[in-house]
């Protein structure tokens, strides 16, 4: 027997939720863009995307987030730390490459400094996570050694059932199983089936490409010009893409007052290496390119034993010049062979 | 023969000849709507370029690429009528020669694909012309009536709404022909002019100081519009403020090489309405 959570008690689980104190957060239109948002009712939520366009991971890391105000006179400096607001929080409806996302930089935060803000926020949320059964040609999880029902970085795994009317609930954590259990009585034991994954194919070898990125021969090749040759740097794939976490810190106000904030950064744009000298040891968009691709698949994984890639295919689908990294290591697969 | 094939056979032509260097076009993409720049430099590859009615961006900003037009050779580019407009004002803002490109024209009026005659920006000077008298068939225009009849505190929370979206990614920029500048006003940190952070404050002024640098200089190509990732209708701004400059100055916005930039002229007869 497996507990199911039919559709027509979501709405009732969201009041629960709420009124435990949880913020519940999902995906949802916003002036004609979709993105996950805070919800008051289930009505609002928008079960049937692909994939948002926005990434989940604004969540945890906000685009643009303050750190202290500062206040400079004669005698004193004076700072007042912002901490990162505090609550709990369920998120309903995030995909497997969303959730695993964030496991993917896990690690990263928690390295050599263990960031706060992120983690504050990680400790406090629950992923409930829906195993996809579609996708679009843009989706490559399965590339990355994930899968649509990959329970990497989630809470709660929800398979839909077959005959759409809810989900298989699958527990996966203490937290998930925390949240579960106050809206146990609206959960029902059943045998329905659940629907299908979407088959996603395999668009690369992740491996193969590790292999050719490692050699250093293939740092010089003529290779990532070509394939860069119309990227226009905006940086788009990487502010939409759930994995990517560089961030810069800027103070914004006057010498003498201020507020010091952390602002998403991206190695697409040439300000991101550039020395103060006028210097910019990554003087191209092809090097530019080429710092994305290594960082995700080689200097990443040496680091963290994970490709810094979830497959969401975000950095395709928008690239205003069909870009993405898919075709990249499509071709490094092949160079590899 | 289809236009697609005439064009490139007029590529192959044109780099077998060593008249061009480049052929900057268009070509198949990741999905079966999808067209991407394509740059061509040898007369073999010809076959990869498509020309069809996917084929909207406009691909004129590669043009001034750094260093691509620096030894004086020539490129050809597959360019729509917007195109050719933008090359006008990249050359009369003397950031290229236009001697150094050659134009392949095309228009996509209703979506059919039609080949237009010509290859330099002089041979369009007509066309351009009309195009300033003719009223433009924008995407959206009934939602800019919309925000026309609106009071100016619902035309704020309108576009209050909107910017709030604004993930600073800068792809308008980078996409738009005309934000060619090497360092953008937003990149500069001493002083810093504009906050990076994308708050509502640091989102409008971004997208308000992007209106102003663009007014009489947007070409309406849409290609900012297009590369938003979270869907803001960019092209709303750049409409209303080209018509206000059209109503203003005149002035239409690339209808020659030669063309003096609105905001970086001054006319004795201009109309003073709100300098007093
Ligand atoms: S790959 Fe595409 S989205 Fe990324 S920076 Fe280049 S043009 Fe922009
Ligand atoms: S690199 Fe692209 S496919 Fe991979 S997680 Fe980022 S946006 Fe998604
Ligand atoms: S790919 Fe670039 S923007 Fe993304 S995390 Fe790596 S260095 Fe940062
Ligand atoms: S502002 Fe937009 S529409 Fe105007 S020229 Fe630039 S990209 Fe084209
Ligand atoms: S493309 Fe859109 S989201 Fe990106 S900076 Fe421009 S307006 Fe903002």
């Amino acid at each position: 027997m497996t507990k199911i959570l039919f559709t027509d008690k979501l709405d009732s689980c969201v009041e629960r939720w709420r009124s435990a104190g949880m913020t519940v957060i999902g995906p949802v239109q916003r002036a004609n863009s979709s993105v996950y948002g805070a919800v008051k009712s289930a009505s609002e939520l928008d079960l049937n995307l692909v994939l948002t366009d926005r990434s989940i991971k604004e969540l945890f890391f906000p685009q643009s987030e303050p750190m202290l105000r500062y206040a400079i006179t004669k005698a004193e400096i004076n700072t007042d730390e912002f901490l990162p607001p505090s609550g709990p929080r369920i998120i309903f409806g995030a995909r497997a490459c969303d959730a695993s996302g964030l496991a993917i930089d896990d690690p990263l935060f928690g390295w050599d400094y263990k960031d706060e803000y992120w983690f504050q926020r990680r400790n406090e949320s629950v992923i409930v996570t829906i195993a996809c059964t579609k996708a679009d040609e843009f989706c490559m999880c399965t590339s990355l050694k994930l899968s649509p029902d990959s329970t990497k970085g989630s809470d709660i795994l929800l398979r839909p059932l077959e005959n759409n009317k809810g989900w298989q609930v699958e527990e996966l954590t203490d937290r998930g199983r925390e949240a579960f259990k106050s809206v146990a009585d609206l959960l029902q034991e059943g045998s329905d089936p659940a629907a299908a994954t979407v088959t996603v194919p395999e668009k690369f070898n992740a491996d193969a490409c590790a292999e050719w990125l490692k050699n250093p021969e293939n740092f010089e090749s003529r290779f990532w010009k070509e394939i860069s040759a119309r990227c226009i740097g905006c940086g788009s794939c990487t502010y939409l893409c759930p994995t990517c976490h560089c961030f810069d810190i800027q103070d914004e106000g006057g010498s003498f007052e201020g507020i010091r904030r952390k602002n998403w950064d991206s190695c697409s744009f040439a300000l991101f290496t550039m020395h103060t000298s006028g210097h910019n040891p990554r003087s191209t968009q092809s090097a530019r390119w080429r710092q994305r691709i290594m960082h995700k698949f080689n200097y990443f994984p040496g680091k963290f034993s994970a490709n810094s890639c979830s497959g969401c295919g975000r950095c395709t689908r928008e690239c205003p010049v069909d870009m993405g990294i898919t075709e990249t290591l499509q071709e490094i697969s092949k160079l590899s062979q | 023969m289809s236009i697609e094939q005439q064009y490139r056979t007029r590529a192959k032509e044109l780099l077998s000849a060593g008249e061009v260097k480049m052929v900057i076009g268009y070509g198949a993409g990741t999905t079966a709507e999808r067209r991407r720049p394509l740059f061509i430099t040898s007369p073999d590859e010809t076959e990869r370029l498509v020309l069809d009615s996917a084929c909207i961006a406009n691909l004129s900003g590669y043009l001034v690429t750094e260093g691509l037009l620096s030894d004086e050779k020539r490129v050809a580019v597959f360019l729509r009528p917007e195109g050719i407009r933008a090359l006008n004002v990249l050359a009369a803002e003397a950031q290229l020669d236009p001697l150094q490109v050659v134009i392949i024209g095309f228009d996509l009026p209703k979506g059919e694909l039609k080949a237009l005659q010509g290859s330099s920006v002089d041979d369009f000077t007509a066309l351009l012309g009309a195009l300033k008298e003719s009223t433009p068939d924008v995407d959206g225009r009934e939602l800019l009536e919309k925000i026309e009849k609106m009071s100016p505190e619902e035309r704020f929370a309108f576009w209050q709404e909107e910017f709030s979206k604004c993930i600073k990614c800068y792809a308008c920029r980078q996409a738009c022909p005309m934000c060619y500048c090497r360092r953008c006003i937003v990149d500069s940190n001493q002083p810093q002019w504009v906050n990076t952070s994308s708050h509502t404050l640091g989102n409008f002024e971004w997208n308000i100081v992007r209106a102003f640098h663009l007014s009489g200089r947007c070409v309406e190509c849409g290609n900012c519009d297009r590369a938003c990732p979270v869907n803001i209708p960019l092209r709303l701004i750049n409409r209303k403020m080209a018509q206000e400059v059209l109503d203003s100055f005149n002035h239409f916005a690339g209808t020659s090489k030669t063309q003096e930039p609105v905001l970086a002229s001054f006319k004795k007869d201009d109309s003073e309405t709100f300098i007093l």
